[in-house]
């Protein structure tokens, strides 16, 4: 209760956005739920041959065949077997899915608390998080829906 | 955008489209009152939306038209070709200018100066007149403002002319506007089966088209998982195959909704034609032919540019100039026809001329010169293959063969854009007498029928239309079959040499293949336009009807794929481009001998040969018609089982009767006892709406037949044909017995189940 009303406090001065939280590993990463479209729970994605390493693979979405992009990979961790979630994330290229360990709850976060990535992160993670949010006991990362684009991912690895 | 305005979009497109025909028709008939009418309604239409809606540029340039068009349909002026080329600038002005607000939602700063005086220059010859017959012309005048005030509702839309239109033109909108009456009234009949279209039709959004097509093929895979689930309660029988009639029904129309006529894109043509034959010093004379043939709307779409090539290629390369085609001994007028025919589950677009034709020895040469192919490989060439040559990419730009022999520029495009949506592209050409070229395009983008093969653990499907044979290779045969030369796999193929992609090595570059580990596997023989070879896979599923579902652009850019599909089982499969896999591979244009099969293949003119498949029963050779076979088979005998003393296999439920007419099954069964499992091999053929299975002991051949005819009397002999100059007997799939009919069947069948319990 206590947060609550401190955050309404806050947003005299700042302003409030929702925000799903999802786990990878031992980070909670938050997605704006304005750029979700769905919530996938346990869904297994086709490995496709050939495609870029960042590409989870493809999942049937409401009679469309969607793209997915592999958050593990992108960071680094090995692959984790059995199914994972998916967020269904809308960018300007159409829409594609983003393969995580656990969607969690939905935070409202305050733009008071936002922080821009340390400096001392490495170049590849600075360019796919959008900074992070102090909550009161984790440190949330935000992800955008641009800079996951599986299209906009190809460019970068190109470079 | 507003609604309105987007309406208005809509409204003004097919305006100016009917403008454009109009146009081109005006040239051969220049007087016609109906037409000129038409047109000038088109831009009357424009001007009085537009400055109702504020677009005060397009405004002022439709207004020039109005002018222009009005003095055209008093009959002051003459529609000679200047004035036509003017008003089909204009009509290239509006679009563009509407193409902006489309865009960007506003209409641009720039100017139209240009443009509006060249109208008004065009306005000329008749304003001297008007000016000398003045006194004339004004007193009529006096009385008109009458008829004005009736049609008031019509007019009030049509602002009043901007200041800064040019003081003469000013006087003519009041007398443009009352005379359209007359010619509105004339066509008042002809236009109102027109309205009542209009209330009977709807225009609906191609996105929500798009969207009801993929919920369809979404239905189509329930259906599919439902009839499996039910399949085994009667109580259910019904009601799944009710949902399977509706799902059908449904299927069809929703593609039929989706459906236009070609004459969308034909009627753009006569345009083209006539800029065209203007700027080269042609004279052709274009006809057209099944307009009302339709194909869905986004395969319009995607063969618009390819048929505006091959148009543009037929004037440029095709048809000569007037003298060389007097001097030839031909009319100095060119034709150039367009055609469409609907084909099975085809349409076909021909674009045909009389031209010069292309001339194959020039290609030769030139293919040559160009290092495409060498000396000794030209030679052996046939007509056919040298024309294929043209879709080569290089070939295209050789400006030395479009100069000298016609055709070539950019027909790789053509191809590149026909195969892209599933299509293919023939070519036939005469020396002297004249080019067709042929768009075979599937009747809709999203169904396709397709072969479902396995290979690293997955489902591909490889779409029917390049699919020419399937060969079983047994695991221990595999290392005596399949060659090598150094490192290159090929498969003797009835003794030719094809060359094999493995799909597992293609698509997993770093695995090393082994000889020895070779499992069972298939070679699914493929033939993109004369590119034969051999695609090995670990295992083959039914074929299937698969939904096309589009790939997003990075997995695009691989390259390999050209989409993905949900099978029935509700697994993704990824739908492999034999054209891609050909390129990536390296296979090109394939040796001769596999030449004259595929052009054997190809020669689908009105004397196609009709083609067998050659097969051994018992030491006897005998044929089956090709068309009728879908598959060969092979089973371990324990599969073939027996209603009474009748063999029949079943395949996932579906009951097939098999001919044994050599006793190979006994023969079989024999063998059996020696050991191990005996195989038989089964040619599943298709007779009627049934399946017919056809046991042999080898399959030898396919090999087209000819006919044979009884001495003496000269009459055509039936169920024997001459085959690699064998006289060979047809097997009759007819002689085989139907199964028991349904009510004995499902006694049988209840018997049995019975019996289980």
């Amino acid at each position: 209760m206590s947060t609550t009303a401190k955050s309404q406090n806050s947003a005299k001065t700042s302003s409030l956005m929702e925000v799903c939280s999802v786990r990878l590993g031992q980070t909670w990463f938050g997605v704006p739920i304005v750029h979700i479209l769905e919530i996938v729970g346990s869904a297994r994605s086709q490995p496709v041959p050939l495609a870029p390493e960042y590409v989870g693979g493809l999942v049937h979405y409401r009679g469309d065949v969607l793209t997915t992009v592999s958050l593990r990979h992108l960071l680094g961790l090995p692959p984790k077997d059995g199914s994972q979630d998916i967020l269904v994330l809308e960018s300007v290229n159409g829409c594609f899915g983003l393969l995580v360990d656990l969607v969690g709850e939905v935070l409202t976060v305050s733009s008071a608390d936002y922080e821009p990535n340390p400096s001392i992160l490495d170049q590849r993670r600075k360019a796919l998080f959008a900074g992070a949010y102090k909550l009161k006991d984790k440190l949330l990362v935000m992800l955008d829906s641009e800079r996951l684009d599986p299209l906009r991912l190809g460019l970068h690895s190109a470079n | 955008m507003d609604e309105l305005t987007r309406e208005f979009l809509i409204e003004s497109q097919e305006g100016l489209d009917r403008m454009e025909r109009c146009l081109t028709e005006l040239e051969t008939r220049p007087d016609d009152a109906a037409l000129l009418g038409d047109i000038f309604r088109s831009v009357h239409t424009i001007k009085g939306t537009t400055g109702f809606l504020g677009f005060k540029r397009l405004e002022k340039l439709a207004h020039a038209g109005e002018n222009l068009l009005g003095l055209l349909r008093d009959g002051k002026l003459n529609a000679d070709r200047s004035l036509i080329s003017g008003l089909l600038h204009l009509l290239d002005g509006l679009r563009s200018i509407l193409k902006l607000i489309e865009t960007e939602a506003c209409e641009g700063i720039g100017e139209d100066t240009e443009l509006i005086a060249e109208l008004e220059a065009l306005q000329s010859p008749a304003l001297q007149l008007v000016g000398k017959n003045a006194a004339t012309v004004s007193k009529p005048k006096v009385q008109r403002p009458k008829r004005i005030k009736v049609h008031a509702p019509l007019v009030s839309e049509v602002p009043a002319p901007p200041p800064s239109a040019p003081e003469k033109p000013e006087i003519k909108p009041q007398t443009t506007v009352q005379e359209a009456e007359p010619p509105c009234a004339q066509t008042k009949p002809a236009a109102n089966p027109a309205a009542t279209a209009a209330e009977s039709t709807l225009r609906v959004d191609i996105v929500l088209l798009n969207r009801m097509m993929n919920l369809v093929g979404e239905l189509v895979l329930t259906r599919n998982q439902v009839l499996q689930a039910t399949a085994a309660d009667p109580n259910m029988t019904m009601l799944s195959r009710r949902l399977d009639m509706v799902t059908a029904d449904l299927r069809e129309s929703v593609m039929k909704a989706r459906m236009q006529p070609v004459s969308n894109i034909f009627s753009k043509m006569p345009r083209i034609v006539r800029d065209l034959s203007q700027s080269l010093c042609r004279r052709v004379r274009l006809e057209v032919e099944g307009q009302d043939t339709e194909l869905d709307k986004s395969l319009l779409e995607a063969i618009k540019d390819p048929l505006t090539h091959a148009v543009r290629n037929s004037l440029d390369h095709g048809i000569e100039p007037p003298e060389v085609r007097v001097a030839a001994g031909k009319g100095p007028e060119g034709i150039l026809k367009l055609r469409a025919l609907q084909e099975g589950s085809h349409v076909i677009i021909e674009v045909l001329d009389d031209g010069a034709g292309i001339d194959v020895e020039k290609v030769r040469f030139k293919a040559i010169e160009r290092g495409v192919v060498t000396n000794e490989r030209a030679a052996q060439m046939v007509e056919r293959e040298l024309l294929q040559l043209i879709f080569l990419p290089g070939f295209s730009t050789a400006t030395a063969v479009t100069n000298v022999s016609g055709r070539g520029v950019g027909m790789d495009v053509v191809r590149t854009n026909v195969e892209k949506i599933g299509g293919k592209v023939e070519i036939d050409s005469h020396v002297g007498k004249g080019t067709t070229l042929r768009l075979r395009i599937p009747l809709t983008l999203a169904i396709i029928p397709a072969l479902i093969v396995r290979s690293l653990g997955q489902s591909f499907a490889v779409p029917q239309g390049s699919l020419s044979e399937l060969v079983h290779v047994p695991a221990e045969e595999a290392a005596k079959t399949i060659e090598w030369i150094e490192g290159a796999p090929l498969y003797r193929l009835r003794g030719n040499l094809l060359p094999l992609v493995f799909l597992s090595l293609l698509l997993q570059p770093g695995s090393e293949h082994s000889v020895e580990a070779l499992q069972d596997s298939f070679i699914a023989v493929l033939d993109v336009d004369g590119r034969r070879f051999g695609l090995v896979v670990d295992g083959l599923a039914d074929p299937e009807e698969i939904v096309v579902k589009p790939l997003s652009a990075v997995l695009k850019n691989i390259g390999l794929y050209s989409g993905a599909t949900v099978l029935g089982n509700a697994e993704l499969a990824l739908i492999l481009d034999p054209g891609a896999i050909a390129a990536k591979a390296g296979v090109t244009i394939s040796a001769r001998e596999e030449e004259v099969h595929s052009t054997a293949d190809q020669e689908c003119g009105a004397e196609k040969p009709v083609e067998y498949l050659l097969v051994e029963v018992a030491g006897r050779r005998a044929a089956v018609l090709l068309d009728d076979v879908l598959r060969i088979e092979q089973l371990p005998l324990s599969r073939v089982e027996y209603i009474g003393y009748r063999p029949v296999v079943n395949f996932e439920g579906q009951l097939m009767p098999v001919k044994d007419s050599g006793e190979l099954l006994a023969a079989a069964r024999d063998r059996q006892s020696s050991g191990n499992e005996a195989k038989i091999i089964v040619v599943v053929c298709r007779e009627g709406n049934r399946h017919v299975g056809i046991a042999v002991s080898q399959v030898l051949d396919v090999a087209a037949g000819s006919e044979l005819f009884e001495a003496g009397t000269q009459q055509r002999t039936e169920g024997v044909t001459l085959l690699k100059e064998h006289v060979t007997g047809v097997v009759g799939l007819a002689s085989v017995p139907p199964l028991p009919a349904s009510e004995c069947a499902t006694d049988e069948w209840s018997k049995l189940a019975e019996a289980m319990a």
